[in-house]
């Protein structure tokens, strides 16, 4: 593992920036940072799960689509403000074991396919007409975007929670 | 029989030992269960609290959007519980003595609570009293944050 051993000079350098050796020699500041990125999970990728499983018609049929979407988006927002101040901080304190952790670039993977997903269904799947004119039927590509979304942050979730317990590369 | 010797029993058991001695892989499934359950309730919680503040969905009536809500906040304590209560059961003696799991137990005892009397009660009206559904909700919310919060910490005692 050659880029592993390139690499983690710059961890163990970033280990010992003072926020990261703060944060990892408090007692109670890892684990506090760890519960804000539960909430801050719960609120982004919680509420982007309901919005899944309304798109599959699965769950609040009698709210609109458009609805869902406008009324939900600055609370996933300020969720993932949370989890990406929280996620940053963590990741800090503890470069270099989650760059020996096969499960953490999985975890980057899935949380880039579904940033794209996101992306793909707010600026094409979401401006189509009938989703914006509240159709009662809606075209099939947004029930697929919402289980494509659903799978892919659900393994965003596993790949995080699997980081402590996958043993190391190499 | 005490409860050390009850933490013992559960512990000499077969559950315990089949969840205990089988790879740790069936931990790591656990842990990713009870986590998805978790994010599924306060996710759910968040919902319901945010329609009777009538921030969302507030053409639709509490009890419409409440019905969802509480199926799927269920659907989370169910996964939560379960895969909880096989932890638990794996390491008792363990967790017994942890604060943040003491801390843990009482919150979700009083959140499940909470559920049982004033959540359900105020999802199920058409149009809840502000103050009551207010009350609810932010109890609720302190609640079962707090557990999620809690539980984050057993790992670290």
């Amino acid at each position: 593992m050659s880029l592993l051993s390139t690499l983690m000079p710059a961890a163990e350098r970033i280990e010992q920036w003072p926020l990261a050796a703060a944060i990892a020699e408090s007692r109670y500041a890892f684990p506090i940072i760890e519960g804000i990125h539960l909430i801050g999970l719960s609120v982004s990728v919680g509420l982007i799960f309901l919005t899944d499983l309304r798109l599959m018609g699965l769950l609040f049929r009698h709210v609109p689509v458009n609805d869902v979407l406008r009324h939900l988006r600055p609370y996933v927002l300020t969720g993932f403000a949370l989890v990406f101040i929280s996620g940053g901080l963590l990741g800090l304190a503890e470069a270099s074991a989650l760059l020996q952790s096969p499960a953490f670039p999985f975890k980057m993977l899935f949380l880039l396919l579904a940033g794209i997903n996101a992306l793909y269904f707010e600026l094409r799947i979401a401006k189509r007409a009938p989703v914006i004119e509240n159709h009662p039927v809606l075209p099939r590509s947004v029930k697929y975007a919402g289980a494509a979304s659903l799978g892919l942050w659900t393994l965003v979730i596993v790949f995080g929670r699997l980081i402590p317990y996958l043993p190391n590369w190499g | 029989m005490n409860t050390q010797e009850i933490l013992t029993a559960i512990q000499t058991s077969p559950i315990a030992h089949a969840v205990s001695k089988s790879n740790h892989l069936v931990g790591a499934i656990l842990q990713i269960v009870h986590v998805l359950g978790i994010i599924l309730l306060l996710a759910a919680l968040v919902l319901l609290s945010l329609r009777l503040a009538g921030l969302t969905f507030a053409k639709q009536s509490v009890r419409d959007v409440g019905r969802d809500s509480l199926r799927l906040m269920r659907i989370g304590i169910v996964l939560a519980l379960v895969s909880g209560v096989l932890m638990f059961i794996a390491a008792p003696q363990l967790y017994w003595k942890n604060e943040a799991f003491q801390i843990k137990m009482v919150l979700f005892v009083l959140a499940i609570i909470v559920q049982a009397v004033f959540v359900r009660r105020v999802a199920n009206q058409d149009a809840p009293s502000a103050g009551f559904a207010r009350f609810s909700a932010t109890l609720s919310l302190v609640l079962w944050f707090g557990v999620g919060l809690s539980g984050r910490v057993i790992g670290f005692l």
